[in-house]
């Protein structure tokens, strides 16, 4: 093993036999490509390709076993993210364990930057990160995904869960009731491998 | 008494405590029960220094300050001590966070940073369950996360003198409750969840509302009557969510009432006039203010000297001085006694705070001169018809229950306000005012002390501050005041007021400045 | 318990012997020299603003201090706080190859009258960091050749940096300014822009020409199509959130810009992260390097007419994205870092997957190699093309591989190991001449360099946590957090509050792809810093263009901006 300072070779004679190399690697791609079918690319939108299991995709809102969000509205998500794309108001819960709840929770999906940060900063287990990347709409507004549409992607099972919140050492790993209860109730368990 | 705190000498009056000998030397000491404003109790065990000669740390609030003492704020031992202090007040405190109002204003989270940072011992299912959510009329009770300093008893007992809270129970089951649960009853009630350091008492009326780091505080002072406590304007985004009281040891302490409290909501309230509306036969319709003022200004000039003034003891000083120059200019009748308010500014109506005089800056008003021809006179006058023009700074004659006689004869009625109400009908137009938050300036309360107001928000739509929209008319009229900020009307005013002479605005420092002092120096 | 606070080692304390360059100032600029402090290992010089242009050339050209690369020069506004008395104040960051060292030379200037001399006769590359200054500060540099926005758009109003100019002020551009060369009257050649929209131009920047036929006669380039004042938003955030803006600086290689501001805020801090989070960092980076090394050149080649080396090698840049993506979640906006380590451990396949990479880089690199080395076409294009001598590139502050490239042997990762780097076996390339065709040898090298050293991090990689351990800094672990109040306060307060370090500035720096890549961070002791200038490496390289194309052909100076590998995100910021 060496550590050093060395100049690079300028002589490297060139000459026109790297043309004819080159003709022969791009042969050699197009056998690749063609024949052993390894391409780099993918038919979009036919083949879809599989993200991570910490992918930072639109987010879901968790839900209780009675269906209320399990959010607490305690603003952390609000406070931390860069992009000041969340938005939630404050509501009064009749049980004196749990007391808030939030009457309005939004994202507005054009002003993410999908940092993760609210994920990181929630306290409740409540705000995750799907691994759905696709984010089409026909106007800025549909675009701003209120709290009980947030909820119902739980129930998407074609996308599964992403990012979640995690301690930083794997070898405890956090037990997230969340989404152990989305997997029991909509079979989640990742997404459907698609190549 | 000379003493020395970590390394550093002061100087201090016998019977000053540690804590305030070290507070003047810029060096805090962490508490829980302590309060400037209340008597020391001595239960939190927070406060708790070295003293050299002393075996045991010793409380910093119940001890006083004997000459040649050496006193340690930060030495391992009372570090471990303030550790072990906070371990013990979180073991049975719930994990209430999220839920809990007093985030970002929790003795305990701000305390926990910056001398506790332990790991924790103790598990949920271990923790004593106390009673939550207990509703308290103004004040809303959690029970678990009190940590029993015994402020908000205190306060009953020496500020209110009603004792509505107290302790019940024993050892770690101790809670602080209401008689039978019946609802705080006085006007103080603010001050139990500002002065409880965790969020055990709350405000209902702040419930939930809004995260406190959310929010821009602005100094400012209370309009609501004529004591003028000393206030923080809480504001977020053009939008303001509370007021809470800002300590004067001279005007109100720590302390403001509940009725001051809920003078926040004026200014976003949906009655908000955001533009000059000018009474025609068929509509009420909607005027740019340029057009308002033009209108105004030549009724004005139309009028001769058939014109009177009411000013309102609602208006800063320097609206009021504007307001002045604009009579002087057209040689008109001024007043602002409109049901006598000098009588009761003096009067203090329930033995804390709140005074009978309901108006900020009566005491400007007179400071400044302004009870010239008598409301007597004007109205007389009115109703003889001798009254061409009319502008009001403020409703307060239009409330009147005989304003309707007074104002029959007279052809043109205008009035400066902020919030539109039934009373506006009776005048001809209506310019938009900016109100008390989004204006700076100055008042002078009953004690002849002048205050300083800062501006939070911006004025909505049209509306603008009184003192500008005088300086408009001015303009119009050809006599420009030299002024384009308020300050600069401070400056015009304190040339020609005998109070005021000699003041710079910078001069009124936080806690204002008593103008009998001044006269005396 | 906060950090401990900023040491001042005034110049007077007798117990403290002046370190020599504190010395040879005192020496040399008597009276001149205001104050001098240390912090974290920073030297920082404060001198009066009449010394200021005496004090770079003492600074330069004085054989024990030699100080002739140019780093940054910014400005800060004080606002007659932060301990200092007038409002602003200028900073200037040089480094000495020969000695090592770092330093920081400042002058404050009053707020009525903020005139400075220029230093474009001393350092090259002074000259676009004051009209940056200009720009945004509103600071005006006597003798400046060129005082003109650089940044902003030439029909902006006012000076966006100053502390009272609110961030929410909008600002719609009016027309622009078509002419930004200075062409004699009598001049018979043609202008023509080249970009912004131009395929060459990577990113977008944009240089006008004077051409004769073919040949240039002179140019001018023109910034700040990509310019989203970082700087001025990172005022405005804490210490935290700050690290997705860091993402798209240099987005070519994301994570190194997050791990450079990581290792800016834990030097401010004075704290260290954990072995295995460094070690996982100088992976990562070391990707990175190959991921855009993997742009420069194959989008230099693409300019000069040569598809397959593109096609080929982004192949690499996949497996490394698959690597990134299983360790956070995205590709290209990480924000994997954290103060202090990073935001969670790496998944149980890390390993697997950076073997996967390095064979696929190895691979690419070398059909690369094969494609392009000896290539006659690709050598004629690139020999004896953009040539800087290694004195100019100093003056201009080239760093990385085109500083390599011209000769000189400065890499941060071995002046100054960094992560743990000191651990690794791995050369340093450099060039002869200092064309572009040295600078694609350099870069190339560097890539296999950069493969060897993630090697011998994964063989060596240690277990243990990858976050400090420190409450004021770390959140707690998310299970705590559920169970404990004392976690949940601890979280609560570094989510609403952040990180508190202590009042003080510091200059943190790290080998990125393209050179140094410096953080120039001053703390108040907020949650959110009082400033924080990034030293751009393509800025000081893109400076030199000009200077590298006149006299060429046009089709010279497409093959030198690709081998400068100038990064719209991180020119402009």
């Amino acid at each position: 093993m060496s550590s050093r300072v060395f100049t690079v070779n300028r002589n490297v004679h060139p000459g026109f036999w790297p043309i004819i190399i080159g003709h022969w690697e791009t042969l050699k791609n197009l056998f690749r490509t063609l024949v052993l079918r390894q391409a780099s690319t993918i038919q979009y939108p036919e083949q879809k390709r599989d993200v991570s299991r910490r992918y930072r995709g639109i987010h879901i809102l968790a839900a209780r076993a009675d269906g209320t969000p399990k959010c607490v509205a305690c603003f952390l998500c609000a406070t931390v993210c860069p992009a000041e794309c969340i938005h939630i108001e404050a509501g009064e819960r009749p049980e004196r364990t749990i007391e808030k709840y939030p009457v309005r929770f939004e994202i507005d999906l054009l002003r993410c930057v999908y940092c993760g940060f609210c994920v990181d900063a929630c306290p409740e287990e409540a705000i995750l990160m799907s691994r759905e990347n696709d984010l089409v709409g026909t106007s800025r507004e549909e675009l701003i995904i209120d709290r009980d549409r947030l909820m119902r992607r739980a129930g998407l099972a074609e996308h599964g869960v992403g990012y979640r919140p995690t301690d930083h050492d794997l070898r405890r790993p956090v037990r997230i009731e969340a989404i152990e209860d989305m997997k029991n109730r909509y079979g989640l368990n990742g997404p459907r491998p698609r190549r | 008494m000379k003493c020395m705190i970590d390394g550093r000498e002061i100087e201090v009056e016998p019977g000053t405590s540690i804590i305030l000998a070290a507070q003047r030397l810029g060096i805090r000491i962490p508490h829980f029960c302590w309060h400037p404003d209340l008597s020391v109790d001595g239960n939190c065990r927070m406060c708790v220094v070295e003293i050299e000669g002393s075996s045991k740390p010793q409380t910093a609030c119940s001890t006083m300050v004997t000459d040649g003492m050496v006193v340690h704020t930060d030495s391992p031992q009372v570090r471990k001590a303030r550790r072990a202090t906070l371990e013990l007040l979180l073991v049975n405190h719930p994990i209430d966070c999220p839920v809990c109002d007093q985030a970002g204003e929790c003795y305990l989270q701000d305390q926990y940073m910056e001398h506790g940072l332990h790991d924790a011992r103790i598990s949920l299912d271990e923790k004593v369950r106390k009673r939550k959510v207990v509703d308290l009329g103004p004040i809303v009770l959690d029970a678990e996360r009190c940590v029993l300093c015994s402020r908000c008893i205190r306060f009953e007992r020496e500020v209110t003198g009603t004792n509505q809270l107290g302790f019940v129970g024993r050892g770690d089951h101790t809670e602080i409750a209401a008689f039978d649960n019946r609802p705080i009853s006085h006007n103080y009630a603010g001050n139990l969840a500002d002065v409880c350091p965790v969020g055990a008492l709350l405000s209902r009326d702040f419930r939930f509302r809004m995260r406190v780091w959310f929010l821009e505080s602005t100094p400012s002072v209370c309009p609501g009557c004529s004591t003028g406590c000393n206030i923080f304007i809480d504001h977020r985004d053009g939008e303001i969510h509370r007021l809470r009281p800002r300590r004067n040891v001279s005007v109100n302490r720590s302390w403001m009432c509940d009725l001051g409290r809920a003078l926040y909501k004026g200014a976003g309230a949906p009655s908000r006039l955001l533009g000059a509306r000018l009474r025609s036969e068929d509509d009420r319709g909607m005027i740019p203010v340029g057009e308002a003022l033009d209108l105004l200004s030549s009724r004005l000039r139309d009028a001769g000297e058939d014109v009177a003034f009411l000013a309102s003891p609602q208006a800063t000083n320097e609206d009021l001085f504007a307001f002045q120059s604009l009579c002087d200019a057209v040689s008109g009748m001024l007043d602002f006694r409109v049901d006598d308010p000098q009588d009761r500014m003096a009067v203090l109506e329930d033995g804390v705070l709140l005074r009978a005089d309901r108006n900020p800056n009566t005491r400007g008003c007179l400071e400044l001169g302004l009870g010239r021809t008598g409301v007597d006179a004007i109205m007389s006058a009115c109703r003889a018809g001798r009254v061409k023009a009319l502008l009001l700074q403020g409703p307060e004659l239009l409330r009147t229950p005989a304003a309707g006689i007074f104002l029959e004869k007279v052809p043109f009625v205008a009035v400066m306000a902020e919030n539109d109400e039934p009373a506006l009908a009776r005048a001809h137009l209506v310019l938009p005012a900016a109100a008390w938050t989004e204006n700076e300036g100055t008042f002078v309360n009953f004690a002849r002390r002048v205050q300083r107001i800062e501006r939070a928000i911006e004025p909505p739509g049209e509306s603008r501050p009184r003192w500008r929209l005088a300086s408009d008319l001015l303009a119009r009229l050809s006599r420009p005041l030299d002024a384009t900020t308020a300050w600069d009307v401070f400056r015009l005013a304190s040339r020609s007021t005998a109070a005021f002479s000699g003041l710079e605005h910078v001069s009124i420092g936080e806690s204002g400045l008593d103008l009998d002092a001044i006269k005396e120096s | 318990m906060p950090f401990p606070d900023s040491a001042l080692s005034d110049s007077q304390r007798s117990d403290r012997p002046p370190s020599s360059i504190a010395g040879i100032m005192h020496a040399n600029l008597p009276g001149g020299v205001v104050m001098i402090r240390e912090f974290r290992g920073d030297l920082s010089i404060t001198v009066k603003r009449e010394t200021w242009a005496a004090a770079a050339v003492l600074l330069r050209d004085h054989l024990d201090c030699d100080f002739k690369l140019f780093l940054d020069l910014c400005a800060v506004d004080r606002q007659g706080r932060v301990d200092r008395s007038e409002r602003f104040e200028i900073v200037l960051h040089l480094y000495s190859v020969s000695t090592k060292r770092h330093i920081r030379v400042t002058t404050p200037l009053p707020e009525s009258d903020p005139r400075l001399d220029t230093l474009t006769k001393v350092f090259k590359g002074a000259n676009w960091f004051e009209r940056e200054a200009y720009d945004l500060f509103g600071i005006v540099f006597r003798g400046h050749p060129n005082l003109k926005r650089i940044l902003t758009h030439e029909s902006f109003v006012g000076h966006p940096m100053r502390k009272d100019y609110p961030t929410a002020r909008r600002h719609a551009p009016g027309k622009c300014a078509e002419r930004v060369l200075d062409v004699p009257q009598d001049s018979q050649g043609m202008v023509v822009n080249l970009g912004p929209s131009h395929p060459s131009m990577h990113g977008t920047f944009r240089v006008q020409l004077l051409l004769d036929g073919e040949t240039i006669v002179d140019a001018a380039p023109d910034l700040g199509y990509m310019h989203r004042n970082f700087e001025k938003m990172a005022e405005a955030r804490t210490y935290w959130q700050i690290i997705p803006y860091t993402d798209r600086l240099n987005y070519c290689s994301p994570f190194m810009n997050g791990h450079g501001w990581a290792l800016a805020v834990e030097k401010l801090l004075g704290i260290k992260a954990p072995p295995r989070a460094e070690a996982v960092r100088v992976v990562l980076s070391e990707l990175s390097r190959v991921m855009d090394h993997i742009v420069c050149i194959g989008a230099n080649v693409v300019d000069l007419g040569a598809i397959t080396p593109f096609f080929v090698t982004f192949r690499a840049r996949e497996a490394i994205y698959d690597v990134l993506e299983a360790c956070c979640g995205a590709r290209l906006t990480v924000s994997y870092v954290r103060i202090g380590g990073l935001a969670q451990d790496v998944p149980e396949d890390f390993d697997a997957l950076c073997r996967k990479a390095i064979s696929a880089a190895r691979e690419v690199i070398d059909q690369a190699d094969r494609l392009l080395t000896r290539n006659v076409i690709f050598v004629r294009r690139m020999r004896e093309v953009g040539v800087l001598s290694a004195d100019d590139a100093l003056s201009y502050g080239w760093t990385g591989p085109c500083l390599r490239g011209s000769g000189v042997a400065y890499d941060v990762r071995k002046n100054h190991p960094y992560s743990g780097y000191e651990q690794y076996d791995f050369d340093v390339p450099t060039g002869a001449v200092g064309d572009s065709f040295d600078r694609y040898l350099v870069r190339m090298e560097e890539m296999r360099q950069s493969l060897r050293i993630v090697e011998q991090a994964l063989a060596s990689l240690p277990g243990g946590p990858v976050i400090v351990d420190d409450k004021r800094v770390a959140l707690p672990p998310k299970s705590a957090v559920f169970e404990n109040i004392e976690a949940l306060m601890n979280h609560f307060k570094l989510v609403f509050e952040g990180i508190l370090p202590p009042a003080g500035e510091i200059y943190g720096y790290t080998e990125a792809a393209n050179g140094e890549l410096g953080y120039f961070v001053v703390s108040d002791g907020r949650k959110c810093p009082w400033r924080v200038k990034v030293r751009p490496p393509c800025f000081n390289l893109y400076q030199a263009y000009p200077r590298l194309i006149k006299g060429g052909m046009i089709a010279d100076a497409i093959a030198i901006i690709g081998g400068l590998n100038v990064i719209a995100g991180e020119l402009d910021r």
